[in-house]
């Protein structure tokens, strides 16, 4: 939290300042780009194996649900 | 009978060299050969599967312990797998070589298989996601995602691969994490040549490469070579003595270790079963055996034997379904 405040007042600063412009903005695109790298991540891991099994059973010809939970 | 229409249908005899012809040797027939068509050139295999025969004879998947893999088809496309192993798993350590961790652990995995989109997907007890993608975007252009993903933080991976297969060359371009770029090309020379070339890039660590292969290949025997500016030299020979016998050797030799292997191996592809063995300078000898019990059950043995390290790794196991 407390890191998260300092960098938004180093942001605002840099912006004050407009010299620096440029570098701000590379710094907020890095920023996002490791945010969204991180929930793609998270969102993958818990679900591609869902996205494979529900692509499966809509292709046809149509496999039953009793098919995906049995053993044989 | 066939004499006598031989007979009849052999030519006349030929006459009489003169002139010149006679202080000359005689003229050889000439063989009617094809004749190479170089802008007909069949399109060579992809730059990494370069040594694939070498590998699949050569390199089987040696455990130790217990194996169990069922494979159930809900339809033509998708299928479910289970995987059960209970054994030890190699670990590298720092200190001392290797050292085995009893291990034991689930796997669940989901298959979709379409002729233009493929989704693998395997998911181990302690969390660890196994996934590929392979997409292709027009006939020529493929797009194939690799990842691992782990629930510790930055052990997680994943490689993007984008390949454009030509008339007679494979281009592919790579993005990995960790920053790693590669771009790789391959070409066929003649039917029979193909060379390659590859080209690396580290980000965080700043490093890069580039590497050469050839691989030569007729009906009957392969042989490919690569070398890489990370001072790794492999050569691999592999010939096909019949349609069930192969018999396989590759050295390679790393510069910067000082570190040369050598092995040489069979493959024999029976009806009823395939044993691959090999031998390795390092003092290292395995086979691996896979019999088909029935339609769709195959049991397998694995064992590999290293009399230098004095590790003695033995495996079984049975795989169920296709």
């Amino acid at each position: 939290m407390a890191s998260r405040v300092s960098s938004k007042g180093k942001g605002k600063a840099a912006r004050g300042s407009r010299g620096s412009g440029g570098r701000w903005t590379g710094r907020c695109v890095k920023e996002w780009s490791t945010w969204a790298m991180k929930k793609a991540k998270v969102i993958t891991h818990y679900g591609f194996i869902p996205l494979i099994i529900i692509i499966g059973m809509n292709s046809k010809p149509k496999p039953q649900l009793s098919q995906l939970l049995s053993p044989v | 009978m066939g004499s006598s229409v031989g007979h009849a249908a052999a030519p006349p005899p030929p006459a009489p060299p003169v002139g010149l012809a006679v202080a000359l040797p005689p003229k050889v027939e000439q063989k009617s050969e094809k004749k190479v068509d170089y802008l007909n050139l069949p399109c060579p295999v992809p730059f990494e599967e370069i040594q694939r025969e070498a590998l699949m004879s050569l390199k089987p998947e040696l455990f130790e312990g217990l194996r169990f893999d069922f494979t159930k088809g809900l339809n033509q496309k998708f299928s479910l797998s289970h995987s059960v192993f209970m054994g030890s798993m190699e670990v590298p350590s720092p200190s001392s070589g290797i050292i085995k961790v009893p291990t034991a652990h689930y796997e669940f995995g989901a298959n979709f298989l379409d002729p233009k989109l493929m989704l693998v997907g395997r998911v181990v007890t302690d969390g660890r996601l196994n996934a590929r993608v392979k997409y292709d975007l027009t006939d020529n252009l493929t797009l194939k995602i690799n990842a691992q993903l782990t629930n510790e933080p930055h052990f997680s991976q994943g490689m993007f691969n984008f390949d454009y297969k030509g008339k007679d060359f494979r281009a592919q371009y790579q993005m990995g994490n960790n920053a790693f770029y590669g771009a790789n090309y391959i070409q066929s020379v003649t039917p029979h040549l193909s060379l390659g070339s590859e080209v690396f890039w580290l980000g965080h660590q700043r490093k890069s490469g580039i590497g050469f292969a050839a691989r030569y290949n007729t009906d009957k025997m392969v042989t490919t070579a690569q070398v890489a500016s990370t001072g790794i030299v492999a050569l691999s020979y592999v010939q096909k003595v019949s349609e069930k016998v192969s018999l396989a050797s590759d050295f390679m030799y790393n510069h910067m270790t000082r570190d040369v292997t050598s092995s040489c191996g069979y493959d024999y592809i029976l009806r009823q079963c395939r044993l691959r063995g090999k031998l390795d300078s390092n003092g290292c000898v395995a086979a691996f055996l896979e019999e088909r019990l029935n339609m769709g059950v195959n049991f397998i043995l694995s064992a590999e034997i290293d009399h230098q390290k004095k590790d003695y790794k033995f495996g079984f196991g049975m795989t169920v379904g296709e």
